[in-house]
């Protein structure tokens, strides 16, 4: 092929029945995290006093600086390296190069999204 | 209004039409016609989702809340945010590359079931209409306030409502979703750009936004109110601790306990179920592609949401400072406080950038009511035009007729938005029109977060759904969404009624049972391995990216420079 980069356009159900499994994993971690952190929110405030009572400097407590803008660079911290992450699973578990063509006969199917 | 306010909106709208026209689809396909020939690089998709995503009531409403409710009206920020989050971590990246042109049609498809697809399709209409008759009432309210008269034989409200929704449709039908999706983009450049602006303008003047907090939250918070003795600022009522007086810093000036965690849980699962943000997925080239979208779009919704909450607050403690140097004020506010909470960007425009500032927010304002419009219709049109036209009214469509069907469905759609919001109309625009405007937003979100999310998650990450389980999730989480919702409408007490009205918290887990108990005593569809393949794995991807790589060699030394400089910026442009 004039352009083989190594890059395989089939995937076998065995590799992907791992990535999902693997990618399942990484986003109920990371929701889970982001879920507490949302929530942790409103907890916070009712249950510890100084997260709205007390006053960092210039006099803007805790709970409305997280609230205000802390929430949403943890919102793109945590997006960015999820999607890094499910990324590189997906590189790394997925599209190895194939040598043996007869491993796949039986449990490929096209590269076209569609159904064969 | 001015003749510099007005010229500013028929530039703007000008501007949009001529992108329109420029971009608009060549062909009669219906792959270009809906989903932008699948071609939309991700900084363009982020900027078109951001258009479509934040409509007046991110703009205005936003700010509004956090100007009467400090740091519960911020929850409305979080929430809008961070529903990105979940559709980024469970729904992007398989949705593009599962590849159909809707939600239903995935359902549909997913779970081989056109009985699937058909409920889907009420279930998404129901959330189009309850978030498109809104936006109408928006503009109608916007063109009143800004315009003050209407054409011929019309109120200016009805003005408002005709001319947006006429225009939006006419633009969405002749340029589908290729021209909407730079129309959109375009659309948010100017949306950020009003609200950098302005909080630009608001530093410069000396502005400590920590500073203001604190002095905001040293006294009592207290808003105002008209009855028999005329309008009076009233102090608000903590939700918290009913024995201390609420304040602009802490929580408890709008909700208790259990209404915190409601809305916030709300506003998270209803974006992953809002068919005109998910559709904007289907136009991404990859998976890979779509997922990276969100991220940015992460980015853009937390600096846009951080700017509008900071202008809430400067709102609340500049107006006040600025009436006695600006008389025409005095009409607007009592005892320094504005009388209708959404007019706190568009004064704080006109106190920092004169009649100038004022068009500027109001057409930020416009913009944003727009943008929402033509994506809602957009999906509503997928929706009747490929799921019920090809699908079942005529399946053997040429290309042709399927785009005009889809045509057609957006002026239905439109006169049935437009109808409503005009039918709606309240005798004379009051303080309590936005409050309904707001609360129609919210029932939009839960009724995508409580009937699709739960559905749309489990189809995508578990192998067992079943058709019959998918129907009777979206039947359950639709009927108890709306009823709790209906419930909490009535005078049953504080606490609870705000409770009721956000109802995913109870209705979305509720929907998941059923679909998992009823999909266990069910069959999957036969090719459900088959599928997930095309879920989970990305040979797709590859196969899109290694023909992009092709394209690139075979073109020439000049040309390759520039589609790799492209190609490095992740961008497969709307044009191709």
């Amino acid at each position: 092929m004039e352009h083989d980069d190594g890059v395989d356009e089939h995937d076998t159900p065995a590799e992907v029945d791992a990535t999902f499994r693997t990618l399942r994993r990484v986003a109920i971690t990371h929701f889970v995290l982001f879920l507490a952190a949302v929530m942790g929110v409103p907890a916070l405030s009712l249950t510890l006093g100084w997260w709205s009572g007390g006053r960092l400097a210039g006099g803007m407590s805790p709970g409305f600086a997280w609230a205000a803008f802390g929430l949403y660079a943890f919102f793109l911290v945590i997006g960015l390296a999820a999607a890094t992450l499910s990324s590189a699973v997906e590189a790394r578990m997925l599209g190895g190069r194939q040598d043996d063509e007869d491993r796949y006969v039986g449990d490929t199917y096209p590269s076209d999204g569609e159904a064969p | 209004m001015t003749a510099t306010s007005i010229g500013t909106l028929v530039a703007l709208i000008a501007l949009v039409a001529l992108i329109t026209l420029v971009v608009r689809p060549r062909g009669t396909s219906t792959v270009d016609f809906y989903l932008a020939g699948q071609r939309v690089g991700v900084a363009t998709n982020a900027l078109a989702i951001c258009g479509d995503y934040f409509s007046a009531a991110s703009f205005l409403g936003v700010a509004a809340a956090v100007y009467v409710s400090g740091l519960d009206g911020v929850w409305y920020a979080v929430g809008f945010a961070a529903g990105f989050v979940p559709v980024l971590l469970f729904v992007a990246a398989p949705l593009r590359r599962f590849g159909e042109f809707s939600i239903p049609d995935f359902l549909g498809r997913r779970l081989a079931s056109e009985r699937v697809r058909l409920v889907a399709v009420g279930v998404v209409q129901i959330v189009i209409l309850s978030y498109l008759v809104p936006q109408a009432v928006g503009s109608g309210i916007t063109w009143q306030l800004l315009v003050g008269h209407g054409l011929p034989g019309l109120s200016a409200y009805a003005t408002g409502v005709v001319l947006s929704t006429a225009v939006v449709a006419g633009l969405v039908a002749f340029g589908g979703m290729r021209g909407t999706t730079w129309t959109q983009a375009i659309q948010f450049v100017v949306l950020l750009g009003a609200l950098v602006w302005l909080a630009v303008a608001v530093a410069g003047s000396g502005f400590h936004y920590s500073e203001a907090v604190a002095d905001l939250s040293a006294e009592p918070l207290a808003n105002p109110v008209h009855d028999e003795s005329g309008w009076h600022l009233q102090p608000e009522n903590n939700q918290l601790d009913p024995t201390e007086p609420a304040t602009f810093g802490q929580p408890g000036a709008a909700y208790g306990p259990l209404a915190q965690f409601a809305l916030i849980l709300t506003l998270v699962m209803g974006t992953a179920g809002l068919p005109h943000v998910m559709n904007r997925y289907f136009t991404s080239p990859t998976g890979t592609a779509a997922r990276m979208t969100t991220v940015w779009v992460l980015g853009l919704a937390g600096l846009f949401y951080a700017l509008a909450v900071m202008l809430g607050t400067a709102a609340r403690q500049q107006i006040a400072a600025a009436v006695e140097h600006h008389p025409w004020l005095e009409e607007l506010t009592v005892d320094g406080v504005l009388r209708v909470p959404e007019h706190a960007l568009p004064v704080l425009g006109r106190i920092y950038g004169g009649d100038s500032g004022l068009a500027v927010v109001a057409a930020g304002a416009l913009v944003a009511v727009m943008s929402t419009i033509a994506g809602l219709l957009l999906a509503a049109a997928a929706s009747w035009g490929h799921d019920v036209y090809e699908r079942h009214i005529n399946p053997r469509a040429t290309q042709s007729q399927a785009v005009w069907a889809g045509r057609a469905s957006t002026a239905v759609v439109a006169l049935a938005a437009g109808g409503l919001a005009i039918a709606m109309q309240p005798a004379e625009i009051t303080p309590a029109v936005p409050s309904i405007v707001a609360a129609m937003v919210t029932w939009a979100f839960a009724i995508a977060g409580s009937a699709l999310t739960p559905v749309f998650v489990l189809a995508i990450w578990w192998r067992g759904t079943t058709a019959a389980g998918a129907i009777a999730g979206m039947v359950v989480g639709g009927l108890v969404s709306v009823t709790m919702f209906v419930v909490g409408a009535l005078p049953i007490g504080p606490g609870l009624g705000e409770m009721l009205m956000t109802p995913t918290l109870v209705a979305a887990p509720l929907a998941a049972l059923v679909t998992w108990f009823v999909s266990r005593a069910t069959t999957p569809p036969d090719d459900v391995e088959r599928q997930w393949l095309v879920l989970h794995g990305t040979a797709a991807d590859r196969h899109a990216e290694r023909l992009a790589r092709l394209t690139i060699a075979s073109l020439g030394p000049k040309s390759r420079r520039a589609a790799r400089s492209a190609r490095d910026e992740g961008e497969h442009d709307a044009d191709g």
